[in-house]
């Protein structure tokens, strides 16, 4: 009982907290449990990467940049704040599928996750799995997938961090958060804010960013109780973005959006001798409203309902072979100015098989069938292999196919909807090899992917455009990171790390690279340590970016540093406060044609360790 | 509803483009662009700029982008549209909400016309310093829309004549101006007629009137007709008016789903564009559908003095082409790029 007083205490803290704040909840916590255990297992011959909370705080401000700065994924981001889709791999907008404890959250209506919408700075961990990951997400994970995990534990943990910000263009934000754990109990409870005036100047140009407004809000709880034979989990979260859409260098800003959307998962996770089995009951639900005058009220909205329901079973045979089966309903339903209702249903059955073979080589093999859905069913595989071939170089191997379900806009939009969409195919293969040498770590990907029956919306009879499974693309490149680190002195650290990628995505009728896809991508940060001071020297060079589909325009490719330094009290080490400079060369650079990002500008925080 | 061009390419598809054509710099003597073929290049839609493409009258000379050769700097977003007043271009720029004023033979800016217009689809120059633009004012909104009436001497916004929804294409005749009104993102099926500064009157086509030509005493009025998705399909027709007593004197009916658009004339053979194909009409003896003569899906078309010029807007995010046909054999003769998505097509003679 005092437990759920003390939980329903902490729930009105973050309702009445929601007017500033959140915050991130970064502990070094052992034994840390995963929400989405199968991420970790099958997924062995795949690229993972994992940013830790120090690479997410400096680039919080949202999820487009912290993955922009380290990742390869490229984002097209309509003015700073404004809508960002992502290019992985040079796939389309609705080919990355984000991945929030496990389910699929990419939009019903659109098929993508805004990136600006999401508070990097709401989860313990974000992962970035590179490759087909269809079989194990569904649909949209054929660039890759991005992970956005809660964690919890069982150790004693009684911790709490507020930070509070402040920065030009009359941004400010803060988060809050608060992470308890006590005998069988885990909880975890944050709020998230920022707001921006995000008035900046467009360099040399003598215009300012217009209309660019904007506010993000999010809150979580996250709790596990352990049980006698296993553990139930609650994961729930809120966030709500007010958006005005900011003008360009020739247009004026006028329109607004909305959106809201709240996310719960609870899960039951039981053992039973060899046998792991977990039930799971998700809700998610999302609005938006877009407002074509911020001035009036009229606007458009969109409201979807999507009900999961989950049975996974997992057994380690022989502590060699691991099996999971996953049976998966869901049942999704929408109603929009737009679509109408509509409402969908589907029922998945997966299977994943990994086998360690020994210590240095495991291989897996991932199989998925659909059933209910209104087009044809697709049937997805995947297999996986990595190889330990010494302590200091490893392989990895995998193939997949993947798929991407039309969205309720591609089928019901009013008008040009077309009912008799399909799905966009893909099949891809991936070499990837693993070094280390010390304290230096570097990664050499090189993947092929090639998709077919892509959905493209085309002007059709009457100038109605409408989409159809037309596109055909082909899409290879290469990616390496790096990561280094360096004791120079007692007490001095120098750490590196850097990624490079280039992509070529062609369209195969038109024979040109795709648009919005640079060839070349780098990022790359150099962080000094000396006892708790930290400064840290980042850098993006994002290549030219063609704009139209027969090559004949491009946006620029521009280079962007940022400098940062942090320094906690030692005398009093629960206070961290540090400055961040960004752009601070003052380039001029636009992300989408004719919308400058922002100029040079600053940002202070202060950070409370309680 | 074309909401879905604001919502569908803002947040879908993104589409969008910087500009263009490599300008080719150095002087341009000032008649430059006296004789030939001026298309207006719409832009890519959500962020760019619109361009003017030049074809000399013997087709040997194209250049592409010629305001911005000429003065440096770049129309604005989405031109829509182009009229003429005596030695003057006016050049409507919708999304960008404004006019941009050159001088029609070198091209050379003169002024623009940057305040009172909201969403300016067309321009009308008409004697006695007088200039008519049609304007949605707010697209979502039907009751706001209105004609400006400007001033050529002073460039600015004389009067304001409010009228129905989704006012587009104007003809003159008789000291009167003709308004269609397509309906902007919804669908009307009026004209109004403007005198002065008033709508002296209205009357009462079919669904969705896109395309009118004057013919002597009458004028022609190409309805596409409500489209299948507004639930209310209708078909498209063309509607004859006397002008004489301002009276519907014939409509002529396609098929129930039939959506016809760029109505067209010259001498006295209609030419419009129906399901990827061009049609041909005696205006003097209407059988419908008329000859259908050219394969194609344009996305605009002009006969002039034999011939059919027809822009192909590709895909909307590349650059289009102009083609021209010689009537008396229906063949293609000329292939030359345009900007991106030409939609309009207008002569300097």
């Amino acid at each position: 009982m005092k437990q759920n007083c003390f939980h329903i205490i902490l729930a009105f803290f973050l309702c009445t907290l929601s007017t500033y704040a959140q915050l991130d909840s970064i502990q070094q916590l052992p034994e840390v449990l995963l929400t989405d255990s199968k991420f970790v297992h099958f997924s062995k011959g795949f690229k993972l990467e994992k940013l830790n909370d120090s690479i997410i705080e400096r680039n919080a401000t949202s999820l487009t940049e912290t993955l922009r700065y380290n990742s390869s994924i490229y984002f097209k981001e309509n003015g700073s704040g404004m809508v960002s889709s992502p290019s992985f791999r040079g796939t389309n907008a609705a080919q990355t599928a984000v991945i929030w404890n496990g389910i699929n959250i990419n939009s019903v209506f659109t098929g993508q996750t805004d990136f600006n919408t999401i508070s990097p700075l709401n989860y313990d961990e974000i992962s970035i799995r590179s490759g087909g990951g269809g079989v194990q997400y569904g649909s949209g994970a054929v660039g890759g997938s991005i992970h956005l995990n809660n964690t919890f534990t069982f150790e004693k943990i009684d911790t709490t961090q507020i930070t509070i910000n402040h920065g030009s263009f009359s941004t400010i934000g803060g988060n809050a958060s608060t992470t308890q754990a006590w005998g069988d109990h885990y909880l975890n409870v944050g709020v998230d804010f920022i707001s921006s005036e995000n008035d900046y100047n467009y360099i040399e140009k003598n215009q300012k960013n217009k209309h660019g407004e904007f506010l993000r809000f999010a809150a979580k709880v996250n709790e596990a109780r352990r049980l006698k034979n296993g553990i139930a989990t609650w994961n729930s979260e809120y966030t709500y973005n007010d958006r005005n859409f900011s003008g360009s260098l020739n247009t004026i800003g006028k329109d607004k959006y909305k959106d809201l959307s709240t996310r719960n998962l609870w899960q039951l996770h039981q053992t039973f001798g060899a046998f792991d089995a977990k039930a799971s009951v998700a809700h998610l639900f999302e609005q938006y409203r877009y407002f074509p005058d911020s001035e009036k009220q009229l606007y458009d909205e969109g409201r979807a309902n999507t009900f999961i329901g989950f049975f996974q079973s997992e057994v380690l045979l022989q502590k060699k072979f691991r099996i999971n089966g996953k049976v998966e309903y869901s049942y999704i339903n929408a109603e929009g100015d737009n679509v109408g209702e509509n409402s969908r249903k589907t029922l998945a059955t997966v299977l994943l098989l990994n086998h360690k073979v020994s210590d240095d080589f495991s291989y897996g093999l991932n199989f998925r069938k659909e059933f209910l859905n209104d087009f044809d069913n697709p049937f997805l595989f995947s297999a996986d292999a990595k190889w330990k071939v010494s302590k200091n170089y490893a392989l990895r191997l995998n193939g997949s196919k993947n798929y991407r379900i039309p969205t309720f806009n591609d089928l019901y939009w009013y008008a040009g909807g077309n009912h008799n969409l399909q799905p966009e195919t893909s099949y891809q293969v991936e070499l990837g090899q693993e070094f280390w040498f010390g304290k230096l770590k570097a990664d050499l990907a090189a993947y092929f992917i090639s998709s077919e029956d892509l959905i493209k919306w085309i002007p059709g009879n009457g100038g109605i455009w409408e989409p159809v499974n037309i596109t055909k693309t082909r899409n290879y490149g290469v990616e390496v990171t790096f990561d280094y680190s360096i004791k120079l002195l007692n007490q001095h650290t120098l750490g590196f790390t850097a990624n490079y990628s280039y992509t070529n995505a062609e369209d195969l009728e038109k024979e040109k690279q795709l648009i919005y896809v640079p060839f070349h991508k780098a990022a790359g940060t150099i962080q000094y340590n000396y006892k708790t001071l930290m400064v840290y020297f980042q850098g993006l060079y994002n290549g030219e970016a063609y704009t139209t589909t027969d090559n004949s325009s491009a946006v620029k490719g521009y280079k962007v540093f940022n400098l940062g330094t942090e320094f906690t009290i030692p005398s009093n080490p629960q206070i961290t406060f540090g400055i961040r400079l960004k752009n601070m060369f003052n380039v001029y650079y636009e992300n989408v044609a004719y919308r400058p990002m922002p100029s040079r500008n600053i940002q202070l925080f202060l950070k409370f360790n309680i | 509803m074309k909401k879905l061009f604001s919502l569908t390419f803002a947040t879908l598809l993104l589409i969008s483009c910087s500009n263009d054509d490599d300008p080719q710099p150095g002087p341009n003597p000032p008649e430059a662009y006296e004789k030939g073929i001026l298309i207006t290049n719409e832009g890519p839609f959500n962020n760019g700029s619109g361009t003017i493409t030049f074809v000399s009258e013997d087709f040997a000379t194209v250049a592409q982008n010629i305001y911005r050769t000429v003065n440096g700097k770049e129309l604005g977003n989405i031109v829509q549209s182009m009229g003429f007043q005596d030695e003057n271009a006016y050049i409507v720029v919708s999304n960008s909400a404004k006019i941009m004023i050159a001088n029609r033979y070198s091209f050379e800016s003169v002024d623009s016309i940057k305040t009172g217009l909201v969403n300016p689809r067309y321009f009308m120059g008409d004697a006695g310093n007088k200039g008519y633009v049609t304007d949605w004012g707010d697209p979502n909104d039907n009751s706001d829309d209105y004609v400006a009436v400007l001033d050529l001497r002073t460039n600015a916004i004389a009067a304001t004549i409010p009228v129905a929804f989704g006012p587009e294409r104007m003809v003159s005749y008789n000291n009167k101006i003709y308004v269609a009104h397509q309906g902007g993102y919804g669908q009307n099926n009026l004209i109004s007629v403007i005198s002065g500064n008033t709508v002296e009157s209205t009357i009462t086509v079919s669904d969705v009137p896109n395309s009118m030509v004057v013919s002597g005493n009458s004028l022609f009025v190409l309805c596409g007709g409500n489209p299948s998705y507004t639930g209310n399909e209708t078909a498209g027709s063309l509607v004859k008016i006397d002008l004489s007593s301002g009276q519907v004197s014939n409509t002529y009916s396609f098929g129930a789903t039939e959506h016809p658009s760029n109505l067209t004339m010259d001498g006295t053979n209609l030419f419009y564009s129906l399901d990827g194909k061009v049609y041909k009409l005696n205006s003097s003896a209407i059988a419908l559908p008329g000859t259908d003569i050219i394969s194609g899906f344009f996305y605009v078309l002009q006969a002039k003095d034999g011939l059919l010029y027809a822009t192909d807007a590709g895909d909307y995010a590349s650059k289009g082409s102009l083609k021209i046909f010689d009537l008396s054999t229906n063949q293609q003769i000329q292939d030359f790029q345009t900007g991106i998505v030409p939609g309009g097509i207008y002569f300097n003679e």
